[in-house]
Formats: C-alpha cells, structure tokens, sequence
C-alpha cells in the first residue's frame, strides 16, 4: 500500500515535472533564436536571489497563491472565473478607499476592510453567478466583460474621489495606525514580508479543509466532476454555482490586501495588476490542489522577481519569462491529460491483476 | 465442409489486460466450414479473446493455430494476411462514400478501385447473397445492409476465418434469418466464422458448435444438437440460474408513496406526463413498463425531486412534498438507482468511498453536521463492498476501474444503506452481468420483504413480471393498464405498451 | 473534467499569448531601433570613461517606444559623450510589482550608478522610497513627484509645460485651418491630458478668436485609451466629420489611428503629433498629413540632469521645464507645411517666454 501510494504521488508529480522541463527547454530555444545566450539567461536566472528579492518572492508568491485559490474554488466547481482580474481590482480600490476614510482606527479598520474588500470581490462575480443561473449567460464572457467594466469603474472613482498628487491619482493614505508593515527577516533596507500574506497560509489551508473535510467541498467537486451526478446526488447546481462564484470572487478580493497594508497605504500607481491572470495560470499549474499550487505560485513569483536581474548582466529581455510561464501551463494541460489517460490504465490494469489473483486462489 | 485442418486452435491463451477480467487458459478450436459460437455474460472475457485472434491485443501466454501453421499476430493486418477478419458490433463505414469507396479503402493494391475491384464486389455479392449494388451511398444502406458490406469488406480483403461480435444485436428478426441465410452461404464456400452472442436462442440456431466463458477462461463446449439453452444459461452463470420470481406477497396496507393528478408541462407548454395517480404501499413492488422514452424519465425525475410537477400532489407517506427538491426527498428516506449509472449515479474518477457519500452527503455515515465523516463513509464503503460483493482491490480504486456490474452493486448498496422507505430503481440491472443480475434481485426482493416500497422502472418484461406486485404500462406519459404479474404475460404487456390495448 | 481541461487549454494559450505579446513589445523594440542606427548600439556597453555612471530605468515598452523612452535615451547618450560618462539601463514590465521597480533602482545604485532617472511619474514612489538608504547618490523622475511630506533632498522631480508646447501648436492648427474647425483627441480624461487641451484651445483662441475647438477623449478613465489605435482613430474621424480639418492627438499609443483618420480624411486635413517628433516615425503614407507635433523633450531633462550632477551641483525638488529651456516646443520636418507658419509660431513662443502670454492648464 505505501509504495502504491509513494508511487501515485510519483505519479503526480510527473506532469509538472515534464512541463517545467519543456518550458525550460523551449525557453532556451527561444533565447538562442533571437541571438542571445540562454547559459547568461539561466546562470542569472538560478543565482541564489538577494536578500530583499527573497522578501520580494516571497510577498508575490502569497498574492500569486491567494489569486490562485480564488480561481481554484472556480475550476474544482467546472467553472471558469476568469473575471479575478477585476474582481480584485475593484475590491482593492473598495478596501483602500474604506481603509483611507478612515472611519475606524488601527487593526479594526483592517479588519473591518478586509471585510469590505470580501464582500465587493463577492458581490462582482456574483453578478456573473446570478447572470448564469438566471439568464445562462457564459461565465467566462460575463466575467471578462466585468473586468472590463471593473477597472472603467475604478478609474471614474478615482479621477473623480481621489487624491490628486502630481500626474497621479490615488485614494486617500492609510492613517499611520492602519499600515501594518511586516517583519524584516533581514536588514531593515532589503525590505519586510508584509503581515497579510499570513492571509496566503489561511486561504490555503481554508481551501484545503473546505474541499476535503467539509460537505459543501465534497458537492463543489462532485458538481465539478459531473454536473449530472451531482444533480441527481440532491445538490441544487444553481445554488452551487452562484455560491462557488461568490466565493471565488470573495478570495479574489484579497488578492492585493497584504501589498496594502503592507506598503502601498493606497490604491493608486503601486496597485498590482495582472495577478488575477497569474493565479489562474498557477491554479491550472497546480492542478487545483493546495499544495501544487504553493509550489505553482513560488515557481511564478521566483521567475517574475528574478526577470528583474535579466537587464543587468544579459541582454535578455525580462519579458522572456512569460515564455517560461506560458509555456509551463500549456505543457502542464497537456502532460496531465496524458499521464491521467496511462494513469487509468495502470489503475485498470491493477484491478484487473488483483481480481485475477483473488480468483486464482479461490478456484 | 469441415476438412481434416482445423481453421483455429487456440490453446491455453492468457492475457493480464486492462479490465476486470483477465483470460487464462482458453481453448478453443474452430472447425474448417463451420459456425463457432462464443457465448459467456457479459465480462466473461469474449472480446479479449476475439481482440487477440484479431491482432488488437497480444496474448501474454498460449498459442495460436491458424489452419495447421502456428502464429503470432502483431496487429490486425497480420490478422488478415493470415486469414482472420473481423467485423465489429459499431460499424467502421464512411458514410459519404460509395459501397464501392468503402470496400476499396485502404485495400486499394487487391483489385484496384475501379472495374476489377466492382467486378470483385459483384463476384462476392452474388456468391453470398449479399445484394450490394458497388455505386450507391453508404448513408443510403440500412443497418443490416452496413453489416453484410462490413462481413463483404472482410471477404474481400481474403478472409476465411470471420469474427462477428454480436451481429445480431442491431438486427431486427426478420434481418437475423437473413444474416444467417448469408453465414450458412459462407460455411458452404468452406468459410468459418467465430458467432460471438449470449442470445441463447440464437446461438442454438445457428452454431455447428458452442464454447462457453466463464471469468475469463472456457469453461466448456456444448452441442447444439442436444444442448439447452437452460443448460447453456447454468454453464455461463456456473450455479443455478436466477429467477426474479417473488414469493409470496408482502404488501402491507400502509401508502408510502402516492401520486395524485401529477401533470408534467416542458418549457413549450408540452404535456410530459398526464394526471398520473399511483400509489406504492410498504413491502409492494410497483413496476412500471413501457417503451423507452414515453416519460418513465420524467416520471423518476418528478418524483426525486428533480423537477417540479406543474400540477397535482405528490405524498410521502403523509407528508405533502410536491416541492421538495431532491436533497430533502434522499434525505426523508427515498433511494435513487439511476437509470444512467455513469452519468447519474457515480464519480468515475473520485474512490469507491467518496461515490459512497454522493447522494448521502447529509446523512451518517457519511457526514458530521457540515463536515464530511471520512472514517464513517469509508468504514461504510468497506462494509457495502463485503455485503454487496462488489468486485474491487479497495475502497480508493477509482470507480471507473470498476466493471459495470461492481458498480452498479455498490450503487445498490449505496441506495440500500440510511433504511430507505423507498427505493426508486430505474432499470437496475441493465448492462450488468448475469451473476450481478441475481444479486441486484436478491437485494431488492429481501428490502421488500422488509417493507420497503419500491418502484421499479425497466425494459426487462421478465424482470418486471418477477418481480412486480404491480405493474403500471405508461404510454405518452399516461397510465394505459394496470395488471397483475401473476396472470400477464409479456405478449400482453407489449400490446399494452406499444398501445394495442388497454386493460 | 473534460471541460476543464478544454477550459485550460484555453487559458494556456492565452496565457502564451499574452507572453507572446510581451515578447514581441520588446522584439518590435529593438527592430525599430535598428532603424535608426544610432539607438541600436547600445551606449552603455561600449561607454568606458571615467565620468558619472548614470542609471536610466525606462517605463513599461522600454526602449523603442518612438516616444518618451527613447527620448530619455537620447538624452542619456548625448550626457554620455559629452561627460565622458558610463550607464546602466532597465526596463519594466507590464503588471509588474511595485517592490520590481524599487529593485531595479537599488540595483542600480549598488552597481555603482550616481545619478538615476526613473521614466514616468510610476516611479515617484519606488525612488521616494529607495533615495533615502543611498544618500549618496541622486535621483530624478520624469513627471515625477513627491508622494510623502518628508522631502528627499536627493531627488529631482522634472516636469513639463505641456501646456505651452501645446499652445504653440494650437496656433499652427488654428493658422492652418481653412474650416474654421479643429480637433483634439485626448488619451484619457486625466488632468495631465487636459494641460495639453487647455494649452491647444488657448493658441487656437489667441491666433483666431472665432475659432472652434472639437474635444474628444477615447476613455474617460481606463488608461487603455493609451493604446488603442482603433479609438483614436474613431475620435479623430468624427472630428474631421464635424468640419475639423487639423487634429491634435495627446494619446500616446492611439495617435497612429488618428494619423489615419487624417490620411483618410484625404488632402487639407492635418493631424498633429506629441511627445516626439512623430512625422520621422510615422509611415510613408502618414507623413504628409502630419502637420506638426509638441514636443517634450525628456532628452533634454535627462541630460540637464546628468549635466548637474557632473558640474557637482545636483538638482533636486522640482524642475519644470518650459519653452524657456527649451523643455517643450514644436517640429518643423514637415517643411513644405509648416514653414511659412514658423514666423507666427515663433512670435507666440517668445511671448511666452517673455511673460506677455499666461498658458492656462486647465481647459
């Protein structure tokens, strides 16, 4: 039994294995294409990062990681959020707009925007849930189509709310008491891990229990895995689907929290976009599971840190590594599916053996 | 006529295969110019056989004879070269192409793909009765005409030991008499062919001789001169063949279910079913016979909760839940066998255990208020596996490794766990195996005994004959007759189905 | 499953995609630069003197955006030669963290740079939060300001008098038109974007009083609306429709589409450029309708900074550069159409620089 299981997690391992390996090799062969020299790229690429890049990895790897739970509770359930982007977008500007007003003061103002920053992520991607459930409506057009209408709308907030200050516009800065900085595991200079990515370790272990240990995860999977069943199980789909969505959306709105609080004290230039589409990259790079894409979202933040070493030393542009990235979840969608098919098999082939066995002995 | 070579003789094949049942220490032997009959239920390892005489598959031990010269098939054109074609129950036809196209298709170098190949196709069609005009669409044929261009195409391509497998399940009767007019024109011309069935009937018509299969070995020969399908039906089974015969009856005078008026309107304001009143009482089995598709789905699903009758009242015992949706319905006690186990009933790739919980999430064993109990659900897993006999190395294979028969008992054993008060079976043993078939029965007639209400929805007459203490015919989804199983007979049901008559 | 996994394989190629755009920005940008041979070959890896090391960490497109970028490059290759100068060049990427931009500052001034400008006002608050731990060395930031009360006695803010540039091509446009019409196209309705209309309106006014302004923004808040050629060219159409017959874009990326709208207009409609001098960048087809363009000349406050810095008098605080120093100002190479307005232009431009003309900022 160990060793089966030793070899079923060999077996999932496999996949991401192979994709890295490919995304690594079509990489080079790109660098080498364009004249340049993969062994500087990678050399600069694996060299042991600096202290304030490893604070720096570490502070992307949780946002990368929350982005890609939000898009997980999406996937485990079949559908296909693609609206994280804005749904983050416009639940950070909610928070820091609150935060900002300062209506409250210190930890219960972070708390408390941590709330509203929940509820907006929820109720914009509830709108797709509902769009869906009612009208039948794709939730990837509706969702897109939010994200477009998400950061329209933030932009008209913010021009017509928000602080002006040079060429810029930001809400207003957190009051003193609210920023909530972080722990410097090295000098002061190289920067600190802020104290909301510990809502990464949350979300995680959150997503963990709720898909494993808690009936509401087990019908999000089985709604995932066939609608049909599902159905036919007692689970209501519409109230799964516009439940998950909200949820969804309710982590995504965290998705920028611990750069808020942690040193942005505002939305405005230093707001983050794009995570929204890394965490859906990630979560189909870790499979949807906990742990996978941990691993996922390290390997994402780790490549988009380092990239940055690429203009001094090599003549590589750091954009190369979206190549990386890019070419690791396709390769990945495409070696699981493969790994899945000869994993059945050898599923089918052991059964098969087992039963043979069993009757050999009884006749 | 039978020569002195044998066409075939396969000795001690075995084949550890992806499926439930390996083959081990098959011998079979075809005789020159004969029909060899395969029989075995479903599982039995038949087509793991045929698919290694065909060079699909490579056996692991034993030998294959092909008229006296010893072989070994790597794939089906070596298969053909030596002699064997095969025609598949799912036909590989290219509709827009000629009957001509197809037979040429990848054979192109035997006789060309113009006059010589037409003449060929001529030559055959003629010598065997076939009537294929080489010009005309395939789109065109009928089924039975598709089938005698398939065993057409293998002659054509030189074979003289021909597979069928299954030929007669998509054949009406009249189109059976025909196709075996055809085989015994092919056993003339000193052809042989490999009849693979388990329509007993059938097989006994036609067949010079008969092996039969049993988990995955021969497990005998039988003549078909003196054989009985009885004994046949004891040989695949190997015990005493099942009955769905009840015993006595055990209904008792408590309603369980009751059904009032319930009309069903789709979207088009199209009525699915009409004022259908039913009652199901403790300990009684309600049968409900029809052809396929006049509303015995939208029956189960109105009932489960499903869908929402657009008029008249559904009773659970005394409680009213026409509006109940499905969890509340599963959670008061109703069990649900799906008439689609994979799409319906199961999670093909989520373990035994965790197909154990669907349906069941809010219920003990499997839950704990709003966490889901693994130890519970698992421990239950392991005790639905034993009593159930399903068939499985452990409760964290995968259900799609799984032969249809295993799942459908632990489906059984899933809906039979939590003391239903009633159980909706929607064609229970449908595509489950012989020995599967008996225990489902068995099952469903002791929760009767122990006074469970049951409606059961099936396309087996004798299945619902055996086991009904009722049975209801529904026609365009109204209720056409009622009869009583112990004096109807399956001509009467029929007429009463296809709407001959109603009683 | 099925459908996930025809749901990801989705998302993985528009994830490559997306790497594929990213990938080809900076491919177009060193093609484009091969045009003009003087931007190809890279100064900083052939600077050897023994001057001040300048840093230059350009905004998202980097090098080869025909605009501000490139113009900031300018300037750093002629401080180069003539302060015998070296440099250290990096680039940002799009969606990029804020913790990205302060690395490649600091990296900067760990190898040793002295002097470094940030390209565009995003780094305001990367170096204010950088310049304090390298009180050695000097930062500016194009269009830049100070985002905190604390004033960093080591950075320069430099600006520009859009607004002025603009007014001097307002009366090139208002001269030129015989339709008694003109346009403007803005990117987005910011207020950096409305210095540049005020200034336009004010010239046109001041050359022809019964002159009529035709405004138009793209969008009103997303900054899409920098790069959406398709909308700019749908403004600037229906200006043309309206009568206008000279259009002045300040719309970054969108201005191509202006530039067709005025080829298409057909011959006696202009259109006017910005930032650069974009008849030299445009195409062959564009070319002759390219009345004139309001240049700002970040080559200029790049390389007065770097000249402060050599003279041992770093500037610091803000810096707007005018008309006066020849901060802002107005293209003449396409000759056969705008020389015999020069005289008239010039004339407004010295009364500005004398005082006698107030260019208002806001419209």
């Amino acid at each position: 039994m160990t060793s089966e299981r030793l070899r079923s997690i060999g077996l999932s391992l496999l996949a991401p294995a192979i994709a890295i390996v490919l995304s690594i090799l079509v990489t080079t062969v790109v660098i080498a294409a364009v004249g340049s020299s993969p062994g500087d790229f990678w050399s600069t690429m694996f060299e042991v990062p600096k202290p304030r890049l490893r604070v720096d990895i570490l502070n992307q790897t949780a946002m990368i990681y929350i982005a890609a739970v939000a898009a997980a509770i999406g996937f485990r359930m079949g559908l296909f959020n693609i609206g994280l982007e804005g749904q983050y977008t416009i639940a950070s500007f909610a928070a820091a707009s609150f935060a900002g007003a300062a209506y409250l003061s210190g930890l219960a103002n972070v708390a408390a925007a941590i709330i509203v920053a929940m509820a907006v992520g929820a109720l914009w991607s509830g709108i797709a849930g509902v769009l869906k459930t009612t009208r039948g409506v794709s939730e990837v057009i509706s969702t897109i189509m939010l994200n477009s209408i998400a950061i329209t709308l933030v932009g008209y907030f913010l021009n017509t709310r928000g602080v002006k200050e040079g060429n810029t516009v930001h809400t207003k800065n957190l009051e003193a008491g609210s920023t909530l900085g972080g722990f410097a595991p090295f000098e002061d200079r190289d920067g600190e891990i802020w104290a909301l990515t510990i809502i990464a370790v949350l979300v995680g272990i959150g997503f963990w229990v709720l898909l494993n240990h808690t009936r509401f995860g087990f019908d999000l999977r089985a709604s995932g895995q066939s609608e049909s069943a599902a159905l036919a199980s007692g689970i209501n789909p519409k109230r799964m689907i516009l439940i998950s969505m909200m949820l969804s959306g309710a982590v995504a709105g965290l998705i920028w929290l611990p750069a808020l609080f942690g040193g942005a004290r505002n939305y405005g230039t230093s707001f983050q976009a794009g995570l929204g589409f890394l965490g859906i990259a990630v979560a189909l790079l870790g499979r949807n599971r906990p742990l996978g894409m941990l691993f996922g979202a390290l390997l994402f933040a780790f490549l988009s840190v380092k990239s940055n070493d690429l203009t001094f030393g090599t003549d590589v542009s750091p954009s190369i590594v979206q190549i990386t990235q890019g070419v690791a979840v396709l390769a990945v969608v495409v070696t699981y599916e493969v790994v899945r098919r000869w994993r059945t098999r050898l599923e089918q082939r052991t059964v098969s053996r087992e039963l043979a066995g069993a009757n050999g002995a009884t006749s | 006529m039978p020569s002195a070579v044998d066409a075939v003789q396969l000795r001690g094949i075995g084949k550890r295969f992806p499926g439930v049942i390996a083959n081990h220490d098959v011998d079979v032997t075809i005789r020159s110019g004969t029909v060899h009959a395969l029989i075995g239920e479903n599982g039995a390892g038949k087509s793991t056989l045929m698919k290694i005489l065909y060079g699909v598959q490579r056996p692991d031990e034993g030998t294959i004879t092909i008229e006296g010269r010893e072989v070994v098939l790597k794939s089906p054109t070596e298969a053909i070269e030596a002699g064997v074609g095969m025609v598949f129950q799912h036909f590989m036809l290219a509709d827009n192409l000629t009957v001509l196209e197809n037979m040429v298709l990848g054979a192109e170098k035997l006789h060309g793909i113009g006059d010589g190949a037409r003449a060929e196709i001529r030559r055959i069609s003629d010598r065997f009765g076939f009537d294929l005009d080489p010009d005309v669409l395939v789109e065109k044929l009928g089924v039975a005409a598709r089938q005698r261009l398939e065993i057409a195409k293998v002659l054509y391509r030189g074979a003289r030991i021909i597979i069928l497998d299954e030929p007669t399940a998509v054949l009406v009767p009249q189109e059976v008499d025909a196709l075996f007019a055809n085989l015994d024109e092919l056993k003339d011309a000193g052809n042989s062919v490999l009849f693979i069935s388990h329509k007993l009937d059938e097989v006994l018509a036609i067949a010079d001789d008969i092996t039969v299969m049993r988990r995955g070995t021969t497990v005998g020969t039988a003549d078909p001169a003196t054989a009985t399908k009885h004994e046949l039906a004891e040989l695949m089974v190997g015990s005493e063949l099942p009955s769905p015969e009840t015993e006595e009856s055990t209904v008792t005078d408590t309603v369980q279910l009751s059904l009032a008026d319930v009309t069903l309107t789709d979207e088009f304001g199209r009525n699915l079913l009409t004022d259908l009143s039913l009652t199901i009482r403790r300990g009684e089995v309600l049968g409900i016979a029809g052809v396929e598709g006049n509303g015995q789905s939208e029956l189960v699903e109105t009932i489960m909760g499903m869908r929402i009758p657009t008029a008249g009242r559904i009773h659970l015992g005394a409680e009213d839940v026409t509006n109940w949706h499905t969890r509340r319905l599963r959670e008061a006690g109703i069990g649900y066998i799906p008439e689609d186990r994979h799409r319906h009933g199961l999670l093909l790739d989520a373990p035994l255990w965790e197909n154990r919980i669907l349906g069941h999430q809010t219920r003990p064993p499997s839950s704990k208020g709003i966490w889901i109990n693994r130890r519970g659900a698992r421990q239950d897993t392991a005790r639905i596996v034993e009593e159930y006999d399903v068939r499985a190395p452990g409760i964290d294979t995968p259900a799609r490794a799984l032969s249809g028969g295993n799942q459908q008992k632990l489906i059984v054993g899933r809906e039979m766990s939590g003391d239903p008060v009633l159980l909706i079976a929607s064609h229970p043993t449908r595509g489950v195996d012989v020995g599967a078939q008996a225990a489902i029965w068995d099952h469903i007639k002791r929760a009767r005994r122990a006074g469970l209400a049951v409606l059961l929805i099936s396309a087996d007459l004798d299945e619902l004959i055996g086991l009904s203490d009722t049975i209801q015919v529904i026609l365009r989804g109204r209720f056409v007759g009622t009869f009583d199983p112990s004096d109807v007979t399956p001509q009467d049901l029929g007429s009463a189905m296809t709407g001959g008559q109603a009683a | 499953m099925r459908r996930l996994t025809k749901l990801s394989a989705v998302a993985a190629v528009a994830a490559l995609a997306l790497a594929g755009c990213g990938g080809s920005d900076s491919e177009g940008g060193s093609g484009s630069g091969s045009d003009k041979t003087a931007a190809s070959d890279d100064v900083c890896k052939s600077a050897d003197g023994d001057g001040p090391k300048i840093g230059l960490a350009y905004d998202v497109g980097g090098r080869g955006d025909q605009s501000f970028n490139d113009s900031a490059y300018a300037g750093l290759e002629k401080a180069v030669e003539d302060f015998d100068a070296t440099c250290v060049e990096g680039e940002a990427t799009d969606g990029e963290a804020e913790s990205a931009r302060e690395d490649r500052l600091r990296n900067m001034a760990e190898n040793g740079a002295v002097a470094i400008v940030g390209v565009g006002f995003a780094y305001s608050e990367s170096v204010n939060a950088v310049a304090p731990d390298f009180p050695e060395v000097n930062f500016a930031v194009i269009d830049g300001f100070d985002p905190d009360e604390d004033a960093n006695d080591n950075v320069a803010y430099l600006g520009f008098a859009e607004e002025q540039g603009s007014f001097l091509v307002g009366v090139a446009a208002a001269q030129k038109s015989k339709t008694g019409t003109i346009g403007f196209v803005g990117g987005v309705n910011t207020e950096l974007i409305q210095k540049f209309e005020a200034g336009y309106t004010a010239g046109a006014k001041a050359a022809k009083p019964d002159i009529k302004v035709e405004v138009q923004y793209i969008q009103e808040s997303d900054l899409s609306g920098f790069g959406d050629p398709a909308g700019g060219k749908a403004a600037a159409t229906g200006e043309f429709d309206k009568g206008a017959d000279v259009v002045y874009h300040a719309a970054g990326g969108s201005g191509s589409g202006v530039f067709d709208a005025a080829v298409e207009a057909g011959e006696g409609n202009f259109a006017i450029g910005v930032d650069s001098d974009q008849y030299l960048t445009a195409t062959d087809a564009q070319k002759p309708f390219i009345l004139t363009s309001m240049l700002k000349r970040v080559d200029t406050a790049t390389y007065d900074f770097a000249k402060s810095i050599d003279a041992g008098k770093p500037l610091v605080s803000y810096t707007v550069y005018d008309l006066k120093a020849d901060g802002v100002g107005y293209s003449t190479s396409n000759k056969s159409v705008i020389s015999d307005l020069t005289a008239d232009i010039d004339s407004y431009k010295e009364k500005i620089i004398s005082g006698e003309i107030t260019v208002p900022t806001k419209p």
